[in-house]
Formats: structure tokens, sequence, C-alpha cells
């Protein structure tokens, strides 16, 4: 493996976690403490001695350096918040980021002691390291970790519980509510990690008080009713057990408030109460009747069953007895509706509440059954797969990059995912080498949804634009006729939408999404490529390394000069101290400098021509404006620093980069790490290698199908087990 | 006791059933029995599109925009009393509180990414991180608002009132934010956010209302915590159970004032729900000058149009069908040109502010009145032009806060990079300091003014 720029501290925490993964010759795989003195003992030993030789002459009491005090800081992970100081200077030392530049470097073993304490210690005080990273950047667990079946260390994923997601609430709401408006979505992504429903981000008050807003106005859906003279009817299909609580003749009987918190439970969690639930639940309601009266108290007790934690968050606990390996298997309620959740947004059908209560989800196989029914259904709406490539490949960010209607007419970004998107559907259709071909195919649909359309549109009105020409040739003599829709087909490098779709684009000119327009936009700004961006893309989301943070210090914008092309605006990058990180993204982002920002092929790059410009005025010498000229194109790029010599090497140009890029079993597997990402709603760490190498079996066996891949994920040790925390 | 209420109010000539004519009766109460009056209020006023720095030079100061590289300014601070000028045409609306103006020109906010808008970057005053180069939505830290409200609490301590182009917008997070990834809510539409504020004295099923989600809150309460006392569940389940705690607490003290709600709580009209855009931010005005003179709030943020999605909304209420990211670009309307239309939208927006100085003036406090006591700021998330650099921020205050700040002045900092150039943080330090969260930094500090003073308030506009 070449040698990582040394600034890649983030790369770190991977070094760290390679402790189990990868020990020093001659050193135990991995250190095991069972009590704070045997801690305390291998602290003494390796990590003191070492703390005060490399690290005590600037993080001691009188100075603490960054804060940093090392000589107090508490070695007990469980009786104290240390903690997350230990992991950071862990990090930090892993990193090579620590001793800083001239200090004597301490030896790697010394170094490798003091973190494979730490982890263990960090395990102990149930707090594992990996954990803290299971929604930051994914790729910091390198990807040696994961992929050596030599190497497999044991699975220590942890319990979990997590809020809706907001398409399982909106699919949620939507069933209940019945089209009545005025639901508002309460849950928001937290933007911080690979994929949107990944964070574990903690309710806030408003997100309580727009669910309280939604729960009344479902129950009120859920009971509309009027009262005739002195009998109640419902107002559309309401159940009795509902309408039998607002009978105004006289307050419902306990029995009657049973049945009707029996029934909101089977509506809502999809399971009868209690008697506990039910009881309380019946105290609740009468109290409620009695201070806000019938109808109002009534329908509160009902709002209250949405309010539960059950209904609001995703339980992936655990349930029963640890096997040999320290594992607990989820709750076949629990399997039913990740399973459910993870393919359809939707709760469980029958079927699969059945299989759960029969004992079916007990087995793995049981459980990839049931995917493979969900997967293979035509009928079941799987909005979740879709999204994962929409969210991997981030094409559907093309509708957010505003460009400006006045220099880019007619330019539909809406169209442009729509075509990507019936693209993802087409390879998933044949569910065959389904990453090479978004990598490579020149298929391509072309404004599939609305060429038709556009195409009358357009001879409507280039018939109106003759008509009115013909009726005022003095008017009309400098216009040209409107070109309804060119953007669109213009951006796919065409003269006019074909007639049928898909088609075969120039296969030397485009392959894969990467070349598609919405990705090219996706990833531009309102006037230029952000080749910057493409490369990040590329290098986190198919090499599979980590591009630091920007560093709050850095004012990273390019200069504002026209008349260069946007490789040599980029040439500020060079600095030293950008360049650390830059190399990481430049090189993989300039072959795509093939297509300008709307995703049209191009030969050369228009810049600003500053001296056809000072020339450019009419008589009386006022300015007529800018003249542009073109500047010879360079698309060739580098793949480097990769950790992958079959891969590394130029490229000239986005065809050959990309398939240079699918042909690499690396970028398959990081593709792989990716869905266990977006399946799993957590990034992969050492203790998943066996289910991504399972995974990847799966998805090579079938070849490269999809749906076997998501099934060995869905059906995985990482998706179905839990390492409870230690107590 | 909402007789002698009536009755106080009647004394002060005023009557009961007007809107915002009235003072908040605890702190007259309080004020009567000789407690100190400590109120401090903030408002600010966020624009989209910029506020372009030639516009706010009063009569007799010629001002261009200064060109976009450093030291791009003189070098002289520059101070004007406003007492001779006249004020520039879109603040006239305000020219009755003239000594309580001052006009701000020549701070930098560089660390924002710039672009059509700064979206949280513009109150926060730090960048805009992974997805720097221009609109990021990245919150990186605590804006203003945030930071004043959670120094000053209230009922709410925040709230956030704006309109958005899209009917359908709810609630949107786009200018405020109490930490990193923490945004604050703009309620966008006037109705449901009279409903949040109000709704306790909405109709006659309110007190029934009241009374239910009362025991809503406690029984859920109660659940959770049996729910979530261990493991997995802890964590998250703890947070959860904090709204349940924050909720009630807030209706508990919303009973204690309902009266003053009742008398003093906006009169819902068909703005509230109105498809045109300046009627929607007229009914805002109207429910945040509301939730000031009752107490709901200590710190308002107005927002018209703010955030990158928005800025080319339609002000279809002025009489205009051109938008304004078009009018940004140069375009005209009806022989207006784009700077007279800056102006026309710019002058709308004054008369709301100034509506809202008017309300606050009539509400007694302490020695003065609620305006005494109230610092309101106008800015633009998009800074200084329609496609924002930030090396200008333009903004204007009103108010002094009980004489704390030396107003009705024209100020103008050195250029960028310039010995004594400010940034749109030592603004932000300013309003820090007035409500007594003094601290030496806020947001991001600017790497290329390294070797400048970047700390601290505005020295020059304090009294």
């Amino acid at each position: 493996m070449p040698r990582l720029p040394a600034a890649l501290a983030t790369t770190a925490a991977l070094l760290a976690s390679l402790a189990a993964a990868q020990p020093p010759a001659g050193e135990p795989a991995e250190l095991k403490l069972a009590s704070p003195a045997e801690s305390k003992a291998e602290f003494d030993r390796a990590v003191s001695p070492f703390l005060a030789r490399h690290c005590a002459a600037c993080h001691n009491p009188k100075k603490a350096e960054g804060d940093l005090d090392l000589t107090t800081l508490d070695p007990d992970m469980k009786g104290s918040t240390s903690g997350a100081r230990w992991a950071m200077v862990v990090e930090k030392l892993a990193g090579g980021e620590m001793p800083p530049k001239g200090r004597p470097e301490p030896p790697a073993a010394d170094a490798a002691a003091v973190a494979r304490w730490a982890h263990a210690e960090a395990k102990r005080a149930g707090r594992p390291f990996t954990r803290r990273a299971a929604y930051s950047n994914g790729n910091a667990v390198p990807h040696a970790a994961l992929f050596d079946p030599k190497n497999v260390p044991p699975f220590d994923g942890g319990p979990r519980v997590r809020r809706l997601s907001p398409e399982i609430y909106a699919a949620f709401t939507g069933e209940l509510a019945k089209g009545k408006s005025g639901i508002g979505q309460p849950f928001s992504p937290e933007g911080k990690s690979t994929f949107k429903d990944m964070g574990a981000p903690k309710v806030d008050e408003p997100v309580t008080v727009q669910l309280l807003q939604n729960a009344l106005a479902i129950v009120e859906a859920q009971t509309n009713h009027k009262v005739e003279g002195d009998t109640v009817k419902g107002v559309g299909q309401i159940p009795k057990e509902f309408l039998a609580l607002f009978d105004p003749k006289a307050p419902p009987t306990d029995a009657q408030i049973e049945a009707a918190v029996a029934h909101q439970f089977h509506t809502i969690l999809k399971r009868p109460p209690t008697a506990e639930e039910k009881a309380r639940f019946v105290a609740f309601a009468e109290k409620n009747i009695a201070d806000a009266g019938q109808v109002v108290g009534a329908r509160y007790a009902l709002a209250a069953v949405l309010m539960l934690p059950e209904a609001v968050f995703r339980m992936e606990v655990g349930g029963g007895k640890q096997d040999a390996k320290g594992r607990v298997r989820l709750a076949p309620r629990e399997i039913a509706f990740a399973l459910s959740y993870g393919l359809t947004d939707k709760r469980p059908d029958a079927e699969l509440l059945k299989a759960a209560a029969t004992g079916e989800l007990d087995t793995d196989a049981g459980v990839a059954r049931q995917a493979r029914r969900l997967l293979d259904d035509p009928k079941a709406d799987k909005p979740r797969v879709l999204r994962f490539f929409r969210e991997y490949f981030g094409y559907d960010a093309a509708t957010e990059v505003f460009k400006d209607n006045k220099d880019f007419p007619e330019h539909d970004a809406r169209v442009l995912v729509e075509d990507t998107d019936r693209l993802v559907l087409w390879v998933l259709e044949k569910d065959k080498d389904v990453l090479r071909e978004l990598l490579t195919t020149n298929t391509s649909f072309v404004a599939y949804k609305t060429a038709a359309d556009t195409k009358k549109k357009r001879a409507e009105a280039l018939a109106k634009f003759e008509r009115e020409k013909a009726a005022n040739p003095e008017k009309f003599k400098d216009k040209k006729p409107p070109q309804v829709g060119r953007s669109v087909y213009e951006a796919y490098g065409l003269k006019d939408f074909p007639d049928a779709q898909p088609v075969e684009l120039p296969a030397d000119q485009r392959a894969g999404i990467l070349t598609q327009p919405s990705w090219l936009v996706a990833n531009s700004t309102s006037f230029d490529n952000h080749a910057i961006h493409r490369g990040k893309w590329v290098r986190e989301r198919l090499l599979g390394n980590v591009v630091p943070d920007l560093p709050i210090t850095v004012d990273a914008q390019l200069p504002d000069a026209p008349d260069k092309t946007l490789r040599e605006r980029m040439n500020v990058t060079k600095e030293k101290f950008c360049w650390q990180c830059h190399q990481l993204m430049n090189d993989v982002g300039y072959p795509f400098e093939q297509y300008d920002h709307l995703g049209r092929f191009r030969t050369a790059e228009k810049v600003l021509d500053p001296e056809a410009t000072a020339k450019n005025k009419d008589p009386k010498g006022k300015p007529l404006g800018p003249v542009l000229r073109g500047a010879p194109l360079d698309s060739s790029g580098l793949i480097a620093h990769v950790g992958d010599p079959a891969l590394e090497g130029p490229v000239a140009g986005a065809v050959e980069f990309v398939k240079k890029l699918a042909a690499s079993e690396r970028v398959e597997q990081v593709f792989v790490r990716h869905a266990f990402r977006y399946w799993l709603g957590r990034n992969e760490s050492p203790g998943d290698a066996a289910s991504l190498q399972a995974a990847r079996k799966a998805y090579r066996d079938g070849g490269g199908s999809m749906k076997a891949l998501i099934a060995a994920l869905v059906s995985s040790e990482s998706f179905l087990y839990r390492v409870p925390t230690a107590k | 006791m909402s007789v002698d209420r009536r009755d106080a109010l009647k004394t002060l000539g005023l009557s009961a059933g007007a809107t915002f004519l009235t003072p908040i009766l605890s702190r007259i109460e309080a004020q009567a029995a000789g407690a100190p009056v400590a109120a401090k209020r903030f408002v600010f006023v966020v624009e989209s599109n910029g506020v372009r720095p030639e516009q706010l030079a009063p009569s007799g100061v010629k001002r261009n925009p200064r060109p976009q590289q450093a030291l791009n300014g003189p070098e002289e601070f520059l101070d004007v009393p406003l007492r001779d000028k006249d004020l520039p045409v879109s603040l006239e609306p305000v020219k009755a509180w003239k000594d309580k103006v001052t006009i701000v020109q020549g701070l930098s906010g560089r660390v924002c990414g710039g672009g059509h808008s700064n979206n949280f970057q513009a109150l926060g005053a730090f960048g805009g991180g992974r997805g720097n180069g221009g609109e990021s939505t990245a919150i990186l830290g605590e804006t203003v608002d945030g930071a004043l409200a959670k120094h000053l609490g209230g009922i709410f301590p925040h709230v956030g009132l704006g309109i958005s182009k899209r009917l359908e917008n709810n609630v949107i997070y786009n200018v405020s934010a109490s930490g990193p990834n923490k945004g604050l809510p703009t309620m966008c539409n006037p109705a449901n956010a009279y409903s949040t504020l109000f709704g306790i004295v909405a109709d006659g099923a309110a007190r029934q209302e009241f009374a239910a989600k009362n025991n809503l809150l406690d029984f859920l309460k109660d659940d959770i915590k049996k729910a979530g006392v261990a493991g997995a569940e802890k964590e998250q389940f703890g947070a959860y159970l904090e709204t349940f705690e924050t909720l009630r607490d807030r209706q508990s003290k919303l009973n204690e004032i309902k009266d003053t709600l009742r008398a003093k709580g906006p009169v819902v009209s068909d703005k509230y729900k109105s498809a045109v855009e300046t009627d929607r931010l007229d009914a805002q005005f109207d429910l945040g000058a509301a939730a000031l003179v009752c107490g709901l709030t200590n710190v308002l943020t107005l927002s018209s149009a703010a955030g990158v999605r928005d800025f080319d909304i339609t002000f279809k209420g002025l009489g205009l069908t051109i938008d304004k990211h078009s009018i940004g670009h140069g375009g005209s309307f009806q022989g207006k040109t784009w700077s007279d239309l800056y102006n026309m939208i710019r002058r709308y927006h004054f008369e709301l502010i100034a509506g809202l100085c008017r309300k606050l003036e009539k509400v007694p406090e302490g020695n003065g009145t609620m305006l005494d006591n109230t610092v309101i700021v106008y800015l633009s998330d998009g800074a200084e032009g329609h496609h924002s650099r930030c090396w200008e921020w333009p903004m204007v205050v009103i108010g002094d806060l009980g004489g704390k700040l030396k107003t009705g002045r024209y100020v103008d900092y050195p250029g960028y990079g310039r010995k004594g150039h400010r940034t749109t943080a030592n603004m932000y330090l300013t309003l820090l300091h007035l409500a007594g969260a003094k601290r030496d930094t806020f947001g991001m500090p600017d790497p290329a003014l390294k070797d400048l003073d970047q700390t601290g308030p505005l020295a020059e506009l304090l009294a």
C-alpha cells in the first residue's frame, strides 16, 4: 500500500480500529480486559510510560496544549467520561499527527500498544470506538479490514433505536389520514452521513409538536362522525369501536374504551395491547373525558397511541438469550419491521407478520426467503431500491443546482433526473452486472416521459411563430424560432428527441451514470463544472478513500478569472497545504471536463477573450459584451493514492476512466460497502467483515444481481443480530 | 382579574379589545411594584437578494459598491450624523425614528460562501463547510438569533416567521440555528404559526383542548419514563421525554398569560391564508409584533423569502410580475429599472418595520416604551448583491436598547483588509454584548484577515 499523505488524519481511526484485524506479528490478536484492575495494570505497563515520554511535555497540567492534560486523563473509561478524549488520542497517534513534527517519533509497536489498550478499555466500558463512527465517515474503516477472508473479527454491532425515517413516516400517515391534508413532515435528514437514513438524530421539540399536531389530525379523520338526534353516525368508514366513544347518550364504558384502544393498537402498532397497557389507557381516557369532554377527551386518548415511543421509533434491540458468540437475535417482530422498512418504507404486510408469528423469521434462510418474496413481487412498491441509487450516485441533486434561465433556456433538470431514474430501473430489470452496467452503458433515456409531448408543443410554438412572422415580418426579422426542449436533447449530444427509447449514445462519448447529464449537472455550479465535487464523489464512493473535511480556516474559493480554464483556476489548490487533500479529488474529477456544466459533450472549453471583448464595441464606442474563445480541452486524469496498484495510473478522458473503474474488484467492494451502509442504516466496522464478504459473494454468484445483494444484506448477521452493550 | 385588567387598560386611554395598543399588564404591575424591567428584545428582518450598498447612503453621501477584492475601500472609518440628512428612499418609512437608526456599511462576511443566498451563514458568520463554493445550506454553528434566544430565554426562546415562494411550505429551515446542524424553524404559514403561538385562545374548544393536551403530555411523559430506562432506548427516549417536559412547561406558562394573549393576540384575517406573498408577510409581521407585545418571545426572526430556494419570489402584491431573481439580473418592469425595483421592494419592507416600531412604541415599558428595549436589524441573506461574494454586508439597525447604542448615524467601516475593518461577526458580537452575553468571538474568523483583530463588538457603535 503506497504511503498515504500524512495529512489524511481522519483516515486514522482506521489504523486504530485495525488493531483487531491486523495485529502486528507476535502481538495477541485482541486484548481483553476483564476488570478495572487488569486495565489499570496494562495502562501502567504500556500506556503511562509512553505518555510520559512522548506527550506530557505539552499535555501537562500547566501547559495543557489543546485543553488536554494527559497526566490526569482518567484511564477508567467506564467510570468517567474520558472515552471521547481517549478516542481522539488514539486517532492522533495513529494518523501520525501527534507527536508533532520535530519531536522524536515513538516506535510503532509502542503506539500500537497504547491503541490496543484504549480499544480494549473502551470495549470493557461498553463504548467501543467503532460505534462512535457509526454515522460519520464510513470509509474511515480501511478496506483491507473488511474484505480479507483470512481475518474476520467477531461481530460487535450494538442494539439500536432510531426514529422513523421521513419516508416511512409519510407512508404511515398517508395510509392513516386517508388523504386528509394538514399532515406535516416532522423529520428531516441529518445531512451528515453518506445516506439520508443513517444517523440517529434525536427528537427535538419542534418535531414533537409536529408529531402531536399530526396525531390529532389523523385521529380526527379516524373518528369523523356526526350526531343526529341522539345517535352518532360515522362520516366515511369509521370503525364501530371508535363510534361507541362518541355516543351522546352516555359516556363510554370501560369495555368500550378497551375495545377502541385495542383497535387503535392494532391499526398503529400492529399488535394487541398488553393487559397493563389496556388498564393505563382506560384510566387515561376516563380522566381525559372527565376533564375535556367526551369528544376531545376520547380523541386525545386515541392520539396518544400514535405518540408512543413504539410508534415513533424503530426498535432493533434484540431479545432473548445471548448465544455462544455473545449475540442476541432481533425478535421476530423487530425483524419483520426492519425488513419491511428496509425494502418498502411501509410497515410489514400480513404475510411478513405471519412469518414472524410462525417462526419463519427465526432462521436466516427464512428471512432471505421473505426478502426475495418482497423483491420479486412486481406489485410491491419498493421505493427504497431506486432511492439507494439516487443517494449513492447523487444525480437527483441536479434539480438543486440553479442554472440561469436567461443563459440556459429550457434547461430542465427534473427531466434529466427522470431519465437517469429510468436508466437505473432498466438496468435493475435485467438485474445482471448491475454496477458495471450502471458505470459503462452507453444506453440512455432522453426525456423519455416528455419527449413526445414536448415535440408536439414545439410544433405548435413553431407554427405560431411562423404565423406571427408572416403577419409582421419587420418585427420578426431578427427573431429566432423557439426551440422548445432543445437543451434536454442537446445535453445528450443529440440533434433532436429520439423516436424510440432507450437510445444508444456514441460509445466514445458516454459511459454510464457518471456521464449522464443529471450527474454532471448535480456536480456543477450555476455557471461552471465542479471538478472538485466530481473528484470527491469518485474518491469516496468508488475508490473508498477518505477525503478529509475542509479545514475551517480555509477560504475555499476559486479565483474569479473568466479568461482562464477551470483547470487553470484550480491551480490555486496546488499550494502545498491545499494539495494534501486536493490531490485526492482534482485528478479524478478532471476526466469529466469532457463535458460542460449542462452535461454536453465538448471538444473545447469556452473562456473569456479579454482582448476581443475590449475590441467588441459599436461605432460609438459602447461595449457590446463579452466575447468567448475556445480553449484547448484537457480531460486527462490520474488514479493515485488508492491503495490498489491494479487500478492506479493515468487515464485519458471520462469513458476510459469509468471503464477502468468498472472493471475493478475494489470498486465493486466499495459499492457493496455503500449498499451495506444504506440497508443497515449505519457504517460498516471490522466486525461486519463476515456480513460484507457474504454479501459480495452473493452479488458475484448471482452474476451481479442487486436482488441477491440486498437479500444477503438483510439476512446477514449484521442485520439480524446485536451484541448487547455491557451493563 | 380580567376585569381589573380591562379597567387598567381604560385608565391608559386604550380600548380593551384593541390589539397591540395595550401594554403587558403584568409588566406594568411589576413596574408599579418597583420591580426592574429588564426586557431586551431582538428582531431580525432578513430579505432575500442582497442589499446594494449604494442604495443605503443618505442624502449628500456618495457611496459606490466596493470592488470585489482586498483593500477595496478607504482607510478611514466614516461617521456621518443622520440628523441633517435625508434617509435613502427605501428607508423613508422609518424616518420618524431617524435618531434611532444606524446604517452600517463596510462590514464583510467573506467566510460565508456567497451566491444567491448564504442561508444559515448570513446570521451565523460561518463558512459553507463541504458545500462551499456558494449557497451551502450547511449549519456549522449557531446563528446570532439562536445564540440570543439561548441567552434570553422566554416561553418561545426563538420565533421564526417568514414567507416562502411556495405556498405549501409550512415550516422550513434556512436562516436560523441553535447550533451545528440544529436549524431553527421558520414558520411560513401564518395560520399555522398563529395556532402555534396563540392557539390557546383560538376558540371555544380551546379550554378543553388545553386540558386534554396537558393530560396527554403527562401520560406520555410517564409512559416514556417507563419504557426508556436503560440500554439503547435510554438516549433516544430521553431526548423524546425532554420534549414533552418542555411542552408541558410551556403549556403552563401560556396558561398563565392567557388573558394577555386573548387581549393582545392578533386578529386572524384573510391575509393569513392568502396566496399573495405580501399578504402573508404582512400577517407575519402582525403575528411577530403580537408575539413580542404579549411576551411570548424576545427574539424574532422575520424572513422574507430568505434561503436559496426562494430568491426568485415575485411580489405580486406590489403590482410586480417580475421575480426578484430577474430583477437581480438587471430586469426592469414598467419603466422602473432594477435599481428602482430593489428600492421599491425594500421600501415595502421598511413600511412593515415601521409598523412594528409603531406597535412597540405604543407599549409603555420601564421609563419608556417597548421600542426602547428592542433592537431591529435589517439585512439580506444575499449580503451585498444578487450574486453575493460578501465583500460587503450592508445592514440597518433600529433601536438603541435603552441608550446603549450610539444611533442616528451612517457609519462606513474601512475597506476589506484595512486597519479597523470589521466583519458581520463583530456586528453579532455587538448584539450579544448588548444582550449581556459578552464574548470575544462568534462564527468563524476570516482566514484572510488574520492580521486584523476580528474579536469583540463594534466599539464604534456602542454608547
